[in-house]
């Protein structure tokens, strides 16, 4: 089990993390979410022993990072939020570069490269240079050379960003291949349908404070609720807030409300007498983005 | 360690620009300067040599703070800094295998440039022992600060302009350009305060007079005491390089 306890952080004046408590299951995967700037990647930092100054601790499968740290980092592999390659080197050759820094060597050395080359897509690509690779390609062996050392714990720090949907549909299928081997998985991401898709657990960070945490189910189940999506012309927040709480989405407004079903009645009996022809209007659960939304009125990503 | 000396290495060799500045660069002042000086000067051509040949070495085994420079900074803004520091390598590991391709390389510079003195000058040896001496510490002394350099500075040009301050100043002042007996009582002061002084002054005791190590045992403290500044400068300076570093 990993046990946050009361973890603070200042950068000087700024606190970028604010007495965070949580517990992560072994064996399970858990997203850290929130947006830039929220205080996930300087979490992670902490976790893996990039930063050593800060407040509380972290026990680590019944380790402490602050005490233990040499021996955490052993069971830890750490996939950074930029690419960390050495471009004039080839894959094989990155490979076997970290798999020495983790203390792997000869033929066991190479049997983990081979492996981890299947798991990442990437065999035939083993002794080209970094500098011919894509950047998905990149992404994915930034992955592989954490977990040759076979780590309980996988911290991914925002893999996906900016790749295409192949690099992104083997990054998913590689996490699921090491869930099912038992390997605990933290995923930090701003994209919610990702964490969603592949996370049991759940973490909101926003400011620097964990916001709420908890079971993916738990989480969608206590703040979840049915709203009616709205779109159509010469309708704005003003004239839906009477229905409910009303959001403003990228196309239109979700609203809120108790009996959605009425609700949508009455709507549609308002927009007919006032000549208003609706785009869009249909019923709708709340998605993981809409209650961090909800909870924290802050936007994951700036496109809304 | 060894992973990141042999990575380092391999990364160096496919390096021109680090084999103009170590090797081609200081072949060429050598053979300029040493024309220049034999046409004019009343030095003997002995002296001339054990002048201008340790004075070149001593100058150019600082241009490898550089090379230290760039690849560090590289490091650390790529975030390759913040991941090693996640991997169980301990810190001081970590400095030493960057450190070590550096210093093989400068001992590389020092033997290639005192071969070159030896075949086309007839450059005298002396004492091989105290020459082996003198030329580690001279490289641990440059690479030493060029670790502390590279951890210090904010930006790569920062680096580079510093360490072209160091290496012309340094030999400027120092000596190694012209002998010191011809410059101002107040310049042959400030000298005494600068390393390139007691390296060259070491060089020469050996190739000039036929020194042994008792006779330089004074100049070799002195050097690895200015080396270990710039170790000490490295290790407390690199907590702040670590939080520099991207991821």
């Amino acid at each position: 089990m990993i046990e946050v306890q009361s973890v603070s952080k200042y950068y000087g004046s700024v606190q970028a993390l604010n007495d965070l408590q949580f517990q992560i299951e072994e064996g399970s995967c858990f997203g850290l979410v929130g947006p830039n700037g929220a205080g996930k990647s300087t979490f992670m930092k902490i976790l893996v022993g990039v930063l050593q100054r800060f407040e509380g601790d972290i026990q680590v499968f019944n380790k402490s990072v602050k005490q233990n740290q040499l021996a955490v980092k052993n069971f830890i592999g750490y996939v950074p939020q930029d690419i960390c390659l050495e471009e004039l080197l080839t894959a094989k050759d990155n490979l076997m570069y970290f798999g020495r820094l983790y203390g792997l060597s000869g033929e066991h050395l190479r049997k983990r490269i081979r492996t981890v080359l299947e798991q990442i897509g990437l065999s035939d690509k083993a002794n080209q240079k970094i500098t011919e690779f894509s950047g998905g390609m990149k992404r994915r062996l930034n992955i592989g050379c954490a977990i040759l050392h076979e780590p309980s714990l996988i911290v991914l720090d925002e893999p996906t960003v900016g790749i295409d949907p192949q690099s992104r549909h083997a990054i998913f299928t590689l996490i699921q291949q090491l869930k099912e081997m038992g390997s605990t998985v933290i995923y930090s991401s701003h994209y919610m349908e990702e964490v969603e898709q592949i996370c049991n657990s759940v973490g909101f960070i926003d400011k620097g404070k964990l916001v709420e945490h908890g079971t993916m189910k738990h989480v969608l189940n206590k703040h979840r609720s049915a709203s009616i999506f709205v779109s159509a012309d010469g309708i704005g927040k003003e004239e839906l807030s009477s229905y409910g709480d009303t959001i403003e989405k990228k196309t239109g407004f979700a609203v809120n409300c108790d009996d959605p079903l009425l609700t949508m009645g009455k709507m549609i009996e308002q927009f007919r007498q006032n000549g208003i022809n609706p785009e869009r209007l249909e019923l709708s659960q709340s998605r993981l983005e809409d209650i961090f939304f909800y909870l924290t009125g802050t936007q994951l990503r700036d496109n809304g | 360690m060894w992973a990141i000396t042999i990575v380092e290495l391999k990364m160096k060799l496919q390096d021109k620009g680090i084999w103009f500045w170590t090797f081609i660069l200081p072949i060429i002042f050598i053979i300029g300067f040493i024309t220049i000086f034999s046409g004019v000067n009343e030095m003997e051509p002995e002296q001339l040599v054990t002048q201008i040949v340790p004075g070149y070495i001593i100058m150019f085994t600082f241009f490898i703070m550089i090379s230290m420079v760039i690849t560090f900074i590289k490091d650390r803004d790529s975030g390759m800094v913040a991941r090693v520091a996640s991997t169980p390598l301990p810190l001081n590991r970590f400095l030493i295998g960057k450190w070590l391709p550096f210093l093989i390389i400068v001992i590389l510079q020092i033997v290639v440039l005192l071969l070159f003195g030896v075949l086309v000058y007839d450059l005298p040896l002396g004492d091989p022992i105290a020459l082996t001496i003198i030329s580690l510490t001279l490289a641990f002394l440059s690479t030493s600060w060029g670790m502390a350099m590279s951890l210090l500075v904010n930006t790569e040009n920062m680096g580079i302009a510093l360490t072209q301050v160091i290496a012309l100043g340094g030999a400027m002042l120092g000596g190694l350009w012209m002998p010191l007996e011809i410059m101002p009582n107040s310049m042959q002061l400030i000298a005494k305060f600068l390393p390139q002084y007691w390296a060259l002054e070491g060089f020469q005791s050996i190739l000039q007079d036929g020194g042994h190590v008792t006779d330089i045992w004074l100049t070799l403290l002195i050097l690895l005491g200015f080396g270990m500044v710039g170790c000490v400068i490295s290790f407390f300076s690199y907590p702040r390089f670590l939080r520099q570093s991207r991821s």
